[in-house]
């Protein structure tokens, strides 16, 4: 790929610096927001999250090695989020904690319907206790990977962890998910 | 009784590498011959084949959950301008 932003390191001597930057995260701007609206309050928030981490990125752009811009965009996101949560609420929130779960959207029309028992509209509420009842390691490595579409090693890098721990914390979080919907009241008949 | 052990056998080798098959994820790919084993297993095994219909049920379900599409294109607009104003304030 050939990143200029690697090896024009410095902000202010050079103008290729804007351009290169833009280049590297522009189409990162939608996942990005995508991530932070679960993990804030709302649009505006959100909005506030990402402009707060693309700023924070530039400063930091001399030590990105141009590698995986979507990984090192996140784990800013990541920190930046926990950063300002302790600001407003000192010692009351820890960062993946913060994950809130959007409003499921069971009953779309898109929603295929076959094979599903499974996943009715009525398991809203079950699919939605279960991911809160993981451990937040393990919802973290759940929500990135089945809810944002991050590959092993983008969630990975987010979560600080090497690829064969984020495999197993999100098999765990699949497992103990899809078991609690199992033996769930509104599906032990369909399933068993 | 060693065709049911056999079974078994087959059965947890398959659930350790379900996840990676469905995921198809290039950090960690399954073998053409793993791959080939999982779906012949697959096909015979009413068990696992379950377990696959839930992972791809529980997947489906979770892709949803952030409402669809989500992401407002006025909100991905205003945060690209400001990608640009970063820029032009720091070679002003
Ligand atoms: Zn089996």
């Amino acid at each position: 790929m050939g990143f200029s932003v690697v090896t024009h390191p410095r902000h202010s001597d050079d103008s290729a610096q804007g351009p290169a930057f833009r280049e590297l995260v522009e189409p990162e701007i939608e996942v990005l927001l995508r991530v932070a609206l679960t993990i804030t309050n709302g649009a505006a928030d959100a909005e506030d999250l990402v402009q707060e981490t693309l700023l924070r990125a530039y400063r930091a752009i001399d030590r990105f090695d141009g590698r995986h811009p979507r990984a090192w965009l996140l784990t800013i996101l990541r920190n930046t989020n926990a950063n300002m949560h302790r600001r407003q609420r000192p010692g009351v929130i820890g960062d993946w904690e913060l994950i809130r779960t959007a409003r499921p959207a069971f009953g779309r029309p898109e929603l295929p319907s076959a094979e599903d028992s499974f996943v009715h509209e009525e398991l809203h509420a079950d699919l939605d206790a279960a991911v809160r009842a993981l451990d937040p390691r393990f919802r973290a490595a759940l929500i990135l990977v089945d809810v944002h579409d991050l590959s092993y090693s983008e969630a990975a890098a987010v979560m600080g962890v090497p690829v064969g721990t984020l495999m197993s914390r999100l098999s765990r979080a699949r497992d103990r998910v899809r078991k609690a919907l199992r033996s769930s009241p509104l599906t032990r008949g369909d399933l068993s | 009784m060693t065709g049911t052990l056999q079974q078994m056998l087959t059965c947890l080798w398959s659930a350790r590498r379900i996840q990676r098959y469905l995921d198809a994820d290039p950090a960690a790919r399954l073998t053409p011959g793993e791959i080939s084993r999982l779906e012949g297993h697959l096909a015979t095994c009413e068990k696992c084949t379950r377990v696959a219909a839930e992972h791809r049920a529980l997947h489906r379900a979770l892709s949803l959950w952030s409402g669809g599409t989500g992401v407002d294109p006025r909100s991905v607009d205003r945060v690209r301008d400001f990608l640009a104003a970063i820029h032009d304030k720091d070679t002003a």
